[in-house]
C-alpha cells in the first residue's frame, strides 16, 4: 500500500537581505492512513515551514519550496494546479495553528467561519453550513453550540477557540490533521484538554495528523513515529517508542532530558541544552549539532552526518549512531542514573 | 449605548462653551480692528441718535460677558442672532447655504471614498507594482499640495487653457454652482474634485497600510488553508478589517468638510457655508463668523458621535455601554 502522504527531500529556503535561510532542508517522511506523526524541535528548527510547505502555504517570493517531492495519495503537490491545490487544502488536508486568538478572523462570526470551508468544498448553502457547524462545535465540546455559533472569536475564551479551530479544521472530514503547536499557546490545564480532543477526534474521523510541537511530552501519548529536526535537517526519525527509549541522537537525549519528569527520583534540576539553536543563514559546517552537543568530536565539526538505519527503520542523522559504544548511559551522561 | 450617547451628548456642552467664548474675546473692543456700527452702517454718515439705536439694538452697549450669556440663551432657542449687514437672521442665511455645502462635501466624499479606496487597494494587493509606487508617490505630492493653489490650478487647466486649446469646445465652468451654459452638475466638477483631493490622497495611504497589515495577519493564514481563492481571502477576510479604520476616517472627513470647505467655496465662488464665513470675516461681521461657527462645530461633533457609533456595527469587539462580556 502507498503512503498517505509521502515528503521526499524537501527543501524550502527563504530570501532575506542577510542571506538565505534554509529553513527547511531536505525532509523525508511518510504518513500512513490514520497516523500520528509528530515533529519535534526547538523554535526556528524549520518544523513549522515544513507544514506549510506541505500545504503550499509558503509566502512566495522572499520563500521558495527549491526541492522536493510532496505526494499525496500519489499526486505531487508542489507540481498541481493553484486550483487544484486549493481543492486539497481545507478539504482534504486541514490545518489548526499555534495562536487561536489570532487564527480566527474578528469580524466573522465563529459559526460562519467554520461554514466558510464547507459552502466552498461541500457546495452547501450558507443555512446547511451553518447547521453544520453547530454540530461540530457540539462535537468538539462548545456548550450552547447553536448560541456560540453566532458568537464573534473575542467572545470564546483560548481553549474554546483552540475547539473552534479544530472544528474548522475537521469540518471537511479530511485525510490529513496538520497540527502546529495547537497548545502552545494554551493554559497547562486546556492544553491537555485539547490534546485529548484531538486524541478523540482522531479516533472518530480516523484522520491522519502532523503534530508539530517543541514538546516531546505533549506526543509521548498521541505519536506513531517522531521525527526530531534541527537547524532544517532531521536528526532523527522512527517509531516513537524507539525514539522515546532508545534514542540514538545527543540532540534528543537532551530533548528528553530537559523534560520535568515523574518517573525517575532525582534531586538534580531538568538539563537544558546549553546555547542556542543556529541561525539557519549560517548553519555551522559539519554537523549543524556540533557547537552545543556534549559528545562532538573532530569529525563533527568537518563531515556532515547522513540519516543512517540504526534498526528497524530508526534513522538518526548522527557520526556515532551506529557506534555501540557511543551510548546515552555509557556515555556517563550526567542526567541519567538508571 | 443610550448612556453612551448621552455622555457624548453632554461632552459637547464644554465644547461649544469653549468655542464660542474665543470668539467673543476676539470680537471685545481693542482685540481686533473695525467698529461694528460702522459695519452696520456702512460708509454714510450717521446721526448719534442712529448710532445709539443700532448700538442697543445688538446689544453691543452690554458688558462684554451679559452680550455672551445673552447669545447663549438665544442660542439654546435657536437664535443666532441678525447680521450686521445683511440684515436678516443668521440662521436663515445658513439655510440657504448649508444645503449647498452639504451636496459638495457629498460629492467629494463619495470620490474620496471610491477613489481613495480603489488605489489603496490596488495598490496593497499590487505592493512595489508600478501601479503601487505610482499611488505612493502621487498621494504623498498630494497631501502637501495647498488646496486652494491646487483649485486655482484646475481653474486655470480645465476652464481656462482647456477652452483655448480645444477652440472652446471642451471646457469646465469654474466658479459659481449654476449658469445657463452648463448642466448643475458640471459646476461641480471641479470644487468637489478640489476639496476631496488631500483627502482621497490621505485615504489610499492608510486602506494601503491597512490593507497590508490585514494581509500578514494570522487569520488570512487560515483562510488561505481553508483553500479559499486568493480574491475571497483578500476582499472578504482582509477588507472588512482593513476598512474598519478607512470608515473612521472618512465619516470624520466629512464632518471636517462641512465646515472646512472655506478655501474651496472660495476659489469656486461656490455659496457655501465656508464661503459665507470668509465673506464675513472679512465685513467683521461677527453674527455670521460667529453663527457659522457654531452650525459647523454641531455638525463636526454629531457626525464624530455618528462615526463612533458606527464603529460598533463595523467591528464586533466594539460594544459601547457595557454589553455582554
Amino acid at each position: 500500500m502507498s503512503a498517505l502522504l509521502e515528503v521526499k527531500n524537501l527543501a524550502t529556503h527563504f530570501t532575506t537581505r542577510d542571506g538565505i535561510v534554509r529553513a527547511v532542508d531536505g525532509v523525508s517522511f511518510t504518513l500512513d492512513c490514520g497516523e500520528t506523526l509528530a515533529i519535534v524541535g526547538e523554535s526556528g528548527s524549520g518544523k513549522s515551514v515544513t507544514a506549510l510547505s506541505i500545504m503550499r502555504l509558503i509566502q512566495e517570493p522572499q520563500g521558495k519550496v527549491v526541492s522536493g517531492e510532496v505526494l499525496f495519495k500519489g499526486d505531487d503537490i508542489l507540481k498541481l494546479s493553484d486550483s487544484k491545490v486549493r481543492a486539497i487544502r481545507g478539504d482534504r488536508i486541514a490545518m489548526i495553528f499555534q495562536d487561536p486568538m489570532t487564527s480566527l478572523n474578528p469580524v466573522f462570526r465563529v459559526g460562519r467561519q467554520i461554514g466558510e470551508s464547507l459552502i466552498l468544498h461541500k457546495g452547501m448553502s450558507r443555512r446547511e453550513a451553518f447547521e453544520r457547524a453547530v454540530e461540530l462545535l457540539d462535537m468538539v465540546g462548545i456548550p450552547h453550540p447553536r448560541d456560540r455559533a453566532r458568537d464573534y472569536p473575542h467572545q470564546f475564551s483560548g481553549g474554546m477557540r483552540q475547539r473552534a479551530m479544530i472544528a474548522m479544521a475537521l469540518a471537511c472530514d479530511p485525510d490529513i490533521l496538520i497540527a502546529d503547536e495547537p497548545t502552545t499557546a494554551l493554559d497547562v490545564t486546556i492544553q491537555a484538554q485539547i490534546l485529548e480532543l484531538m486524541i478523540e477526534m482522531q479516533e472518530r474521523t480516523g484522520a491522519a495528523i502532523i503534530m508539530i510541537t517543541h514538546d516531546l511530552g505533549v506526543v509521548a501519548d498521541m505519536a506513531d513515529d517522531v521525527m526530531v529536526m534541527y537547524a532544517g535537517k532531521q536528526v532523527e526519525y522512527g517509531k516513537a517508542d524507539g525514539v522515546f527509549y532508545t534514542p540514538r541522537h545527543p540532540y534528543t537525549w537532551g530533548l528528553l532530558d530537559s523534560l520535568p519528569r515523574h518517573d525517575i527520583d532525582e534531586k538534580g534540576a531538568l538539563l537544558p541544552i546549553t546555547g542556542q539553536p543556529p541561525s539557519l543563514i549560517n548553519v555551522p559546517a559539519g554537523c549543524a549539532f556540533h557547537p552545543r552537543c556534549p559528545y562532538a568530536k573532530d569529525v563533527c565539526t568537518t563531515g556532515t552526518p547522513v540519516l543512517t538505519d540504526v534498526g528497524e527503520g530508526h534513522l538518526s542523522a548522527c557520526h556515532f549512531s551506529n557506534d555501540p559504544e557511543f551510548d546515552r548511559r555509557a556515555s556517563q551522561h550526567p542526567g541519567e542514573v538508571a | 449605548m443610550f448612556k453612551y450617547v448621552v455622555r457624548r451628548v453632554f461632552q459637547m456642552i464644554p465644547v461649544f462653551i469653549g468655542v464660542t467664548l474665543i470668539l467673543f474675546i476676539l470680537r471685545a473692543p481693542g482685540v481686533l480692528p473695525g467698529d461694528p456700527v460702522r459695519m452696520i452702517t456702512g460708509e454714510r454718515g450717521m446721526t448719534d441718535a442712529l448710532r445709539q439705536q443700532i448700538i442697543e439694538k445688538h446689544g453691543l452697549d452690554q458688558p462684554l460677558y451679559r452680550q455672551y450669556v445673552i447669545y447663549l440663551g438665544n442660542l439654546l432657542q435657536g437664535d443666532l442672532g441678525e447680521s450686521y449687514q445683511r440684515g436678516r437672521a443668521v440662521t436663515e442665511i445658513f439655510a440657504d447655504k448649508l444645503p449647498n455645502t452639504l451636496r459638495l462635501a457629498l460629492a467629494a466624499i463619495v470620490i474620496e471614498a471610491i477613489v481613495g479606496v480603489t488605489a489603496g487597494i490596488i495598490s496593497a494587493v499590487r505592493q512595489y507594482s508600478f501601479l503601487d509606487v505610482l499611488v505612493t508617490l502621487s498621494t504623498s505630492i498630494l497631501v502637501s499640495v495647498p488646496v486652494f493653489w491646487l483649485g486655482m490650478l484646475f481653474q486655470i487647466f480645465f476652464g481656462i487653457k482647456l477652452k483655448e486649446w480645444t477652440g472652446g469646445a471642451f471646457y469646465l465652468p469654474i466658479s459659481q454652482m449654476s449658469s445657463g451654459e452648463f448642466p448643475d452638475w458640471a459646476h461641480m466638477i471641479l470644487p468637489a474634485i478640489t476639496l476631496a483631493s488631500v483627502s482621497t490622497a490621505y485615504v489610499a495611504r492608510i486602506m494601503r497600510s491597512q490593507m497590508l497589515e490585514a494581509m500578514g495577519q494570522d487569520y488570512i493564514r487560515t483562510a488561505e488553508a481553508k483553500g479559499l481563492t486568493r480574491r475571497a481571502v483578500t476582499f472578504r477576510h482582509a477588507l472588512k478589517n482593513a476598512l474598519i479604520p478607512v470608515v473612521t476616517f472618512v465619516g470624520i472627513d466629512f464632518g471636517v468638510m462641512m465646515g472646512g470647505a472655506i478655501l474651496t467655496e472660495t476659489v469656486f465662488s461656490w455659496p457655501g457655508v465656508g464661503r459665507e464665513i470668509f465673506l464675513a470675516v472679512g465685513q467683521r461681521d461677527w453674527p455670521i463668523v460667529m453663527g457659522g461657527v457654531v452650525i459647523i462645530v454641531f455638525l463636526v461633533m454629531i457626525i464624530n458621535l455618528l462615526v463612533d457609533l458606527s464603529y460598533a456595527l463595523l467591528d464586533p469587539r466594539i460594544r459601547y455601554g457595557g454589553g455582554p462580556e
